[in-house]
């Protein structure tokens, strides 16, 4: 299992999580301190994984065949600040600190967005994961 | 960046750079508890803050269609001094120009979260 099917399966976890607390599923002992560990290791992954990526220039030596576009670097650099905020929120909620409309709302918008992005960009088939919660 | 403290904020993102937009708007929704007003053009905004009042802060592209950051950042400024725009940019060399415009604060783009978490902390916790 590479590091990417692990920070896949991690992130897709913390959907699920982050989904299940929107739905007022208790948060036990067990699943807080869960939640807490996967947060960490999606944030600093999306952090190394986001610094990779490096600056994004509108020249063309990325745009060669078989390289990433400027616009697909892009859209994969706000992917991994969009997964880091999430690994905040998911903390948040853990400790019992995300409370209000629209911080709710806020974490429910980031959820679409990185759903929609694993959905459409990544190719990712196998999205009844996304049904457990 | 003056530490300042603002309840109850009102903040409006400018940027026809819709996947910076939105995820501005997300992380800032989050930050503040508040929801964000978002426009895609200098000019929407400047109209909105015509009709409705003062903002509390605004965060603007430099270049946006409609009204530039800068001419934006002007008439912000000119209407309500006390107030904080922030100007962005993927060009770092507009920031010494952001600066001696009157910006409160320079984010280089494409914006990460940390930076915006710096931004609710010095303008508005």
């Amino acid at each position: 299992m590479s590091s990417e099917d692990i920070f896949s399966s991690r992130l897709k976890l913390l959907i699920i999580m982050a989904k299940a607390f929107l739905k007022d599923c208790p948060i036990g002992k067990y699943r807080k301190q869960a939640i807490i560990e996967n947060s960490h290791f999606v944030f600093y992954q999306s952090l190394k994984l986001s610094s990779e990526i490096g600056p994004i220039k509108n020249d063309d030596s990325r745009t060669q065949p078989g390289r990433a576009s400027t616009g697909e670097l892009y859209e994969e650099y706000f992917f991994y600040q969009r997964t880091q905020l999430l690994a905040v929120m998911a903390k948040a909620l853990a400790e019992g600190r995300l409370k209000g409309k629209a911080r709710r709302k806020a974490l429910q918008d980031n959820l679409d967005r990185i759903c929609e992005t694993l959905t459409f960009n990544f190719h990712i088939k196998d999205v009844n994961f996304l049904k457990v919660a | 960046m003056s530490q300042v403290n603002i309840p109850n904020v009102k903040i409006a993102v400018i940027d026809d750079d819709l996947l910076a937009r939105d995820f501005i708007v997300t992380v800032l929704m989050y930050c503040v508890n508040r929801d964000v007003l978002s426009f895609d053009s200098g000019l929407a905004a400047w109209q909105y803050i015509k009709d409705h009042g003062s903002l509390d802060i605004i965060i603007s592209g430099i270049d946006v269609p409609g009204l530039s950051g800068f001419k934006l950042l002007s008439k912000f400024k000119k209407k309500y001094p006390e107030k904080k725009c922030i100007l962005m940019s993927a060009d770092p060399a507009h920031e010494p120009s952001a600066r001696d415009s009157g910006a409160d604060a320079f984010l280089a783009k494409p914006v990460s979260v940390n930076d915006l978490f710096k931004v609710v902390e010095t303008f508005v916790v």
